[in-house]
């Protein structure tokens, strides 16, 4: 776990689309994750239609934020599979920390909508599940759990299933769940998606301070503007068929936000007409 | 729908509804509405229960004795079924090739009514035990394989999804996600399959014994005993019921995950 600090070398202002072109070979160590003209056309699409992803490039560096956003069928949750290498692309690749993604695990922890947590385990069964699966000796893992749970917030409830846990809950079982594969970059596809508008703001914060706690190189994926205005170090705006990068914009405001800020209100009327 | 402020009913509405219909009953054979040949009065049914207990029909059968005969078949029929349907189906719900080369088979076999067999049995088996257990067995076993591959097959995607992300594949994917998340379909499906047992036993006591509550209940018409006849249909359904909520309650111990909603649900 290269625990390599934060720098301040984010730019302040919006950025254009990232480029493309390099080599692969550049030594910016900052880069975690570099998409590389990547395309993705599902078997079942007609073959005059747009690719679901149409040679998508995108570098995100080291602890940052991205946030995609955009519309259902956008291909944002295509893109993040096809990082977790849950889905192949069609052409191009995609590199975690200049290794060729081919399969899920190795170091990418995966957050989804329902949670996913497997019915049978406890909260802490849970979270051991994947501790156990990164090969934790059993003497350390009891730890560990209790740990990670308590970073989300749920001490009390280790000994509690799924069914017994509120949507909230559930998702915090899976945060810690994911943290506990002590991933290089954690991919969370519209975690709070499912979480009524109270909640879900509960759990942005929540999400925050964590990230706070254990940085990590998060790509996040979400249809609310909201959502990534509070979040992202850096929004990405995508429009559908083919999946492409719209609109790029650093945000590099403190966090907790405000949602009077007027940066941001000018950043979500961007983005806004962006996605119209 | 559970009543969780008045536990009571749980036991005591089903108790009310039957005590009910038998009191109607009761009354309608009195008033003459009702045949007694036909339809015997529940005062008549306690009698011959009494009968059947103590004398025994065929006399020196008792009711014990069919009981017992009964059940040795069934547990017998219904456990070699779920030992050859279980572990078949969860290898063939778990690889694909294998489910799509067997389905067919297995669709055919579930649409063989198993009493159709009985001619075929007798040839195979000959009229003694071989030949009930075989038919119990049969039943039993194309419902249970049906479930546990669907079970297998039907184990929600994201949660294959979610252990794959944690390095987690193969035998071991099978091992600590597939067969834990199809454990509640495999458990519904061995109480449908019990079901199934207790409707074939009937048929399968029709050849060659004397012996059972099947037999009970065939020897019984042949001399017009309704009365016999439906004691022995109520003690099977009481047998049956009481097996069911064994089961029922095994499940709530084996698999606490599972809300009390959800388990009545499956």
């Amino acid at each position: 776990m290269g625990a390599i600090a934060r720098s301040g070398a984010v730019p302040t202002i919006s950025e254009g689309p990232a480029s493309g072109k390099h080599s692969g070979r550049v030594g910016d160590t900052l880069v975690r994750i570099r998409i590389e003209r990547v395309s993705k056309r599902f078997a079942t699409d007609r073959p005059d239609a747009p690719p679901v992803l149409g040679d998508f490039s995108l570098a995100v560096r080291e602890n940052e934020f991205v946030v995609l956003l955009g519309r259902s069928g956008c291909g944002k949750t295509t893109l993040l599979n096809i990082i977790a290498g849950l889905e192949r692309a069609s052409t191009g690749e995609v590199r975690v920390d200049d290794a060729v993604v081919t399969r899920p695990g190795e170091g990418k922890g995966v957050v989804f909508q329902q949670g996913a947590l497997f019915p049978w385990l406890t909260a802490a069964g849970n979270v051991d599940f994947a501790a156990r699966s990164r090969g934790v000796a059993a003497s350390e893992r009891a730890a560990l759990c209790g740990e990670l749970l308590d970073l989300v917030g749920l001490s009390g409830a280790q000994d509690k299933y799924p069914f017994e846990l509120s949507g909230g809950m559930q998702q915090r079982v899976a945060i810690a769940r994911a943290l506990a594969l002590d991933p290089h970059i954690l991919l969370m596809d519209e975690p709070f998606g499912a979480l009524d508008e109270l909640t879900r703001i509960e759990m942005q914060n929540e999400l925050l301070r964590v990230w706070a706690a254990r940085r990590k190189t998060v790509v996040f994926v979400t249809h609310s503007i909201w959502e990534a205005l509070m979040l992202a170090d850096r929004i990405l705006v995508m429009a559908p068929r083919p999946g492409r990068i719209v609109l790029d914009r650093h945000v590099a405001l403190a966090r907790p936000r405000s949602r009077t800020d007027s940066a941001l209100l000018q950043l979500y009327e961007s983005i806004w007409a962006s996605l119209q | 729908m559970s009543s969780t402020r008045y536990p009571w009913r749980d036991w005591a509405y089903p108790l009310i509804v039957i005590g009910a219909v038998l009191a109607c009953w009761q009354a309608a054979v009195m008033a003459g509405w009702l045949r007694p040949i036909s339809f015997p009065p529940p005062s008549k049914l306690a009698a011959t229960f009494r009968e059947i207990v103590t004398e025994g029909y065929p006399e020196g059968i008792g009711l014990a004795t069919h009981v017992t005969i009964t059940l040795q078949r069934i547990v017998l029929g219904y456990s070699a079924a779920l030992a050859l349907a279980i572990p078949l189906g969860l290898v063939i719900g778990w690889k694909p090739t294998l489910d799509a080369l067997t389905d067919p088979v297995i669709a055919f076999g579930r649409s063989v009514a198993t009493l159709s067999l009985l001619p075929l049995t007798v040839v195979w088996f000959g009229t003694g035990e071989g030949a009930k257990i075989f038919l119990i067995g049969y039943g039993c076993f194309w419902v249970m394989i049906s479930n546990v591959i669907a079970a297998i097959k039907n184990v929600d995607p994201v949660l294959v999804k979610a252990a794959r992300t944690m390095d987690v594949s193969g035998a071991a994917l099978f091992r600590r996600v597939a067969l834990p998340a199809a454990l509640p379909r495999i458990f519904a499906g061995a109480r449908v399959a019990l079901g199934v047992g207790f409707m074939v036993i009937v048929g399968a006591e029709m050849i060659g014994t004397i012996r059972g509550l099947g037999a009970l209940i065939m020897e019984a018409r042949t001399f017009y005993r309704t009365d016999i006849t439906m004691v022995g249909m109520a003690v099977i359904g009481a047998i049956g019921f009481a097996m069911a909520m064994g089961l029922q309650r095994l499940e709530a111990v084996l698999m606490p995950w599972q809300g009390r909603e959800a388990r009545r649900a499956t």
